[in-house]
Order: structure tokens, then sequence, then C-alpha cells
């Protein structure tokens, strides 16, 4: 299945090949276009590309080579000037702002090199975030922080605050706030960047655990360690996707 | 989101910053403790002159000697000012039909003496109707008699201080109080009254009045009181009163008529305008507190920029964040409002207990009006904080731009 995905997605011209069943992502000539001042940037160009249900993506490029536009736009939190984004079968483009949390809220996680965690709120509250803007009642919520704590194996620090935990515990809170809502895609930005080798593996390790049960994954990294664990690699360069 | 869930994430953010949360809470309490003191204060002031001058009595017509353009002020002097004599009172009496009474009333000081105890005393000359026309009731014996007013006796009712301090538990009826240089024979003791009209009644002796007309050397009396058959006849019996005492004073209106009603109107309305004018100023030290909140609020959303970028990466929706902020906003408002609230009924207590004589209350009218407010100074100033968070952009937010 991952061959005949990778064989799909092709950098350059021409729509994504993949059939619409298989493809969870599928970008066909995508622009992201910047105005800055006088003149444009064009942080994304013309690209197309599928990525199948279950695969683990790795997007690597130098900076500003377009690989975090990359990720806003396949994360929705940013849309494009031209093309469209087909996500797991429903047009992404032209979405209200409302429809756009929505989708983010029910088929996307996210992770950040920052790790983003409330520092006032315990590792808990931290996971619950998702569910309270979901409106999920609060007597199922304490389950599944807890089993979610448990899968990244932090349920017995459940109630540290973020100031509390080790860098690679905090991105493994993160981790599981972002499974929290159950999505199908988990978005990666730089998950290893702030955290040292060791944790970072352990980082890796987890992320590939989600992905053997069927997670679909991508990450943007610098890290060539990192992206030898993805099964596809894709390279940025002035917002194209110039090689697999 | 479930409000118990946005109450608790509001709670949270503010309990962070305590000291922050405190000062603006701080700020938004004293602007309200002062909204509720000054209106507390003018309220005070018009209960006071209200029960004052309801003492007055809703159908009593006072006229006062010399002419004044307002009614209830002081009477100017000089010009061809008559004085106000009790042929003047005689013929209200007689002349006016909405009268049912008319009475006269001198005023002076003068030592009063009884068994080696001596003090200064208020000697207010008058007749039997006086009695009728303040309501006073009697403690013990009678009250000044009837007559010819021109042609008292030397006789003396005394006020129920008077009588406790000079007599001592001692009868006064019968006795013989020396006031001034005139020796008066004491026939009566008034129950207690209390203060009205500026008068105390119970420290006060009253005398016929060609005995108090006499005993100050005076010509003219203080006031005339006269009483209207009903409420209703008041501006009657005040037209009949002027044509009467203006013939009677060579055709010139050289006196003043001053009835509850204009009283009540004229101190209403100033004291209304100088409630409406404290409050107002207090109102200022809310809005005041108000922009407090807006820039507390304002930091608050660019130091969680990143926060508002997450939350929004999590699936909050654009509305969710107008309320986090907003909550969080109102939460300072009402919480600073309670507190002002407190400590304005804690302060409003205390000073109405040193300060017994000014009915110091507050009005649940106003605690309602300043809750209100300070909510409002909350939304308002809070709304554009919450707006400019909720507008952010999620991608560069979680970049930490803005």
């Amino acid at each position: 299945m991952s061959d005949a995905a990778g064989t799909a997605a092709r950098a350059g011209a021409g729509p994504a090949a993949a059939g619409p069943g298989e493809a969870i992502i599928r970008l066909d000539h995508v622009s992201r276009v910047y105005q800055v001042g006088e003149s444009q940037v064009r942080a994304l160009d013309d690209v197309s590309l599928a990525i199948a249900r279950g695969e683990f993506a790795a997007v690597m490029g130098p900076s500003g080579s377009g690989k975090s536009t990359m990720l806003n736009v396949l994360g929705c939190l940013d849309t494009p000037t031209s093309g469209s984004y087909l996500l797991d079968g429903e047009r992404v483009e032209g979405l209200s702002e409302d429809r756009l949390a929505e989708v983010r809220q029910k088929r996307i996680g996210f992770i950040f090199q920052s790790f983003h965690l409330v520092p006032r709120m315990t590792a808990a509250r931290n996971v619950e975030l998702p569910m309270i803007f979901a409106g999920v009642e609060p007597r199922l919520r304490g389950e599944r922080v807890q089993a979610r704590l448990e899968a990244v194996g932090l349920g017995p620090r459940a109630h540290h605050r973020p100031d509390q935990l080790s860098g690679g515990e905090r991105q493994r809170v993160a981790i599981a706030r972002a499974m929290v809502m159950e999505p199908s895609i988990l978005l990666a930005d730089e998950p290893t960047g702030n955290l040292d080798s060791r944790s970072g593996d352990e980082i890796v390790a987890l992320l590939e655990r989600l992905n053997q049960a069927g997670l679909t994954v991508v990450i943007v990294t610098h890290d060539p360690r990192v992206a030898a664990h993805a099964r596809r690699v894709l390279r940025m360069s002035d917002g194209r996707l110039v090689e697999e | 989101m479930r409000r118990r869930d946005l109450t608790a994430f509001a709670f949270q953010t503010l309990t962070l910053h305590r000291l922050r949360t405190g000062l603006t809470l701080a700020a938004i309490a004293i602007g309200v403790t002062a909204v509720m003191l000054l209106t507390a204060l003018g309220d005070a002031a018009k209960a006071y002159v209200v029960r004052e001058f309801a003492g007055v009595g809703t159908n009593l017509v006072i006229v006062v000697p010399g002419r004044t353009e307002t009614s209830g002020g002081m009477p100017s002097f000089g010009g061809t000012t008559r004085d106000l004599t009790l042929e003047d009172v005689l013929a209200v009496a007689r002349q006016c039909p909405a009268v049912r009474r008319a009475t006269p009333m001198s005023m002076g000081t003068a030592p009063a003496e009884y068994g080696g105890r001596s003090r200064d005393i208020r000697v207010i000359g008058t007749t039997s109707e006086f009695a009728d026309v303040r309501k006073l009731a009697m403690e013990s014996g009678e009250y000044l008699p009837p007559g010819d007013p021109r042609q008292g006796e030397h006789v003396v009712v005394l006020g129920t201080k008077v009588a406790r301090e000079l007599f001592q538990g001692e009868n006064p009826l019968g006795k013989t109080l020396r006031v001034g240089e005139w020796r008066l024979r004491v026939i009566g003791v008034l129950a207690a009254k209390g203060i009205s009209l500026g008068i105390d009644y119970d420290d006060q002796v009253q005398v016929p009045v060609s005995v108090g007309l006499k005993m100050f050397d005076q010509s003219g009396l203080f006031r005339i009181l006269a009483e209207a058959v009903n409420p209703q006849a008041v501006p009657i019996a005040q037209r009949e009163m002027r044509a009467v005492l203006t013939r009677r004073h060579d055709d010139e209106e050289d006196f003043t008529l001053i009835t509850q009603n204009a009283m009540l109107q004229t101190f209403g309305a100033v004291i209304d305008a100088l409630t409406g004018g404290l409050a107002g100023i207090a109102a200022i030290s809310l809005a005041v507190a108000g922009i407090g909140i807006m820039n507390v609020m304002l930091v608050s959303v660019s130091e969680r920029t990143g926060e508002v970028g997450l939350l929004k990466a999590l699936g909050a929706r654009r509305r969710q964040i107008l309320q986090v902020f907003l909550v969080e906003a109102l939460m300072l408002s009402g919480g600073g409002a309670l507190a002002g609230i407190v400590v304005g009924l804690i302060a409003i207590a205390i000073a109405g207990g040193i300060w017994t004589f000014i009915p110091l209350r507050a009005s649940p009218i106003w605690i309602g009006v300043v809750l209100v407010l300070a909510m409002g100074a909350g939304v308002s100033f809070g709304i554009l904080p919450a707006r400019r968070a909720a507008a952010l952009d999620a991608a560069d937010a979680l970049r930490g731009r803005h």
C-alpha cells in the first residue's frame, strides 16, 4: 500500500494519481501566496500530493522552503490561495472558519516543537482541553484523559504541571492531548527540535507505535535521523516538492 | 463549551496573576464603593431634608418677614420691610376662610434659672393655637391658655429636657422659673418631640407671645404659622394670606410665604442634582477601572497569543475564544463590583453608626445600578481585547506572532 501511495504522490505538476478511497490527504495544484509589501511570496507553489491512510511521512527542507506553510495548510490552519485540498474525502477550501475549526477538532492532532502546553494547567488538564472546547461531558473526560496519559507512559504524572516535567515528558503530554479526540491524522512540527537525542528517539518511537496502530502521521523535521524512521520522505525547496 | 468549564478556565487564568488580578479588582471595587457611598450620602441628605420638612405639616403656610425671591431661603433685610405683628395674625385668622387657625411665633435666647441651676435656653413666644399647629402633646399640666395674644399671663411651658435638667426630678408644675428678668409660673411640660424644623422642642420653653416680645424687646414676630383647612386648600390659603397681608402692609408684599411643598421641591431638586453629580463623579472612577480591565486584558491577550493559537489548533471556535476572554473580563468586573458592594455596605454601616443623625442607607436600586454599570464596564472594555484574541490568525499565533 505504501508503494502504491509512493508512486502516486509525485512532486511537480499533474493531479495526484492515488485512488480517492485510499488518500486521506490529497492536494491538487495547491499554491499559497503571501503578499509581503509590494512583492508576492509563493510559500507553496503548485504542489500536488497524496498521502494514504496509515502512512508515516516526513517533510524535509531548508528554512523558508515552505514546509511550515505545508503543515499549516494540511492542518487547516491556513487555506490555499488556489488549488484544492481534499481531507478524508472532504473539500477543505471554501469552508468557513468555524467549519475548519471543527475539522481540526475532529480529524487532526497537532504537536509542536515548543510543546505548547498551557503552563498553568496540569498534564491532565492540558490533555482535557480539546474535550472542553468540544463540549464533551465532564464525566466522560476523566477516564479518557487517564487512558491517554497512560498510553504515553505518564499515568502517574497526571497532576504535574509542565514546569515539573522534562522536555520528553512534555512532548508526551502534547501527544496525549493530540490523540484525545481520536483524530485520523497527526501533524508534528519539529517534534524533537527541543529535545535531547534520547528523548527525541522516545518520541519518534511513540509516533511509530501510533502509526502502527493505524494513525496517519506527517512530520516536518530538519533531523535526518527522524526522517529515517518515516517510510516516505518529501523534500521541499522554494515552495515546491522536489524529491521523494 | 460548558458554562462551568468556561468559568473554571477563566478563574484559573485570573488566579495565576494574583497581584495583577487583585489590583484590577481593587480598582473596580474602589469605583463601586465610591458610587455606593456618594449615592447613599445623597439619598441620606434628601431623606434628612424630607424628614425635617415633613415635620412642617402638609397644610402649613409659614410667613417670614422680608421679601425673598425663592421660597425657603433667608429673607432679605433692609428696604421698607414692615414687622409682622399680632394684628397681622388676627387678620389672617379672621379674614382668610381657607385658614383654620394662625399663630404667632417670637424667638429669643435667655438664661433660665431654678434652684441655683441656670442655663441659656431658647424661648418661643406664641399662643394656645401653636400646640395644635405644631402638634405638641403635653406630658403634664396645661399648655398656654387661650385669650387675647396681646395680654398674656406670666406663665411658661417647658420642654422635657429643660424640665429634667433644671428641676432634677422635682415636679415643676406651679414652681416659679426665672427667665432673664422675668419670673414665670410653670403650667405644663411638653411631651418629648425631638427636633422639628430646626427647633429642638425638648430643649426650649414657651411663653405667651406678648411676654416673649417684651422679654427680648422685639417689635415684630419671627414667624406667623397658619394652618389651611386641608392640604388641598394650601394654595387658596396662600392666595388669601398674601392679599390680606399685602393690604395691611400698605400694598407692599414685604413678606415671604413658605409651604412644605415648596421647600421639599426646592431642596429635593437641589439634592437630586447633587446626588446625580456625585454619582457621575464616582462613575468616572468606574470608567477608569474599566480602562484598567482593558489594559490587563490586552496584556493577557498578548501574553497568551501562543495559547490562543493552540486553542484554535485544537478546534476552538472564534466565538469560544471571545467568550474565554470576555468571561475573564466579566469575572474581574463582577468580582470587583461584589467586593466594592461589600466594602460599601460595611462603610455605610460604620458611618451610619457614627453619625446617627444622618439616615445613611445603601439603596438596593443604587446597588443594582452600580452592579450593572461595573459589569457593563467589564463587557465594554473587555470586548476589544477579546475580539483581538478571537481574530488572531491561528498559524501566526502559534508562532507567537500577532
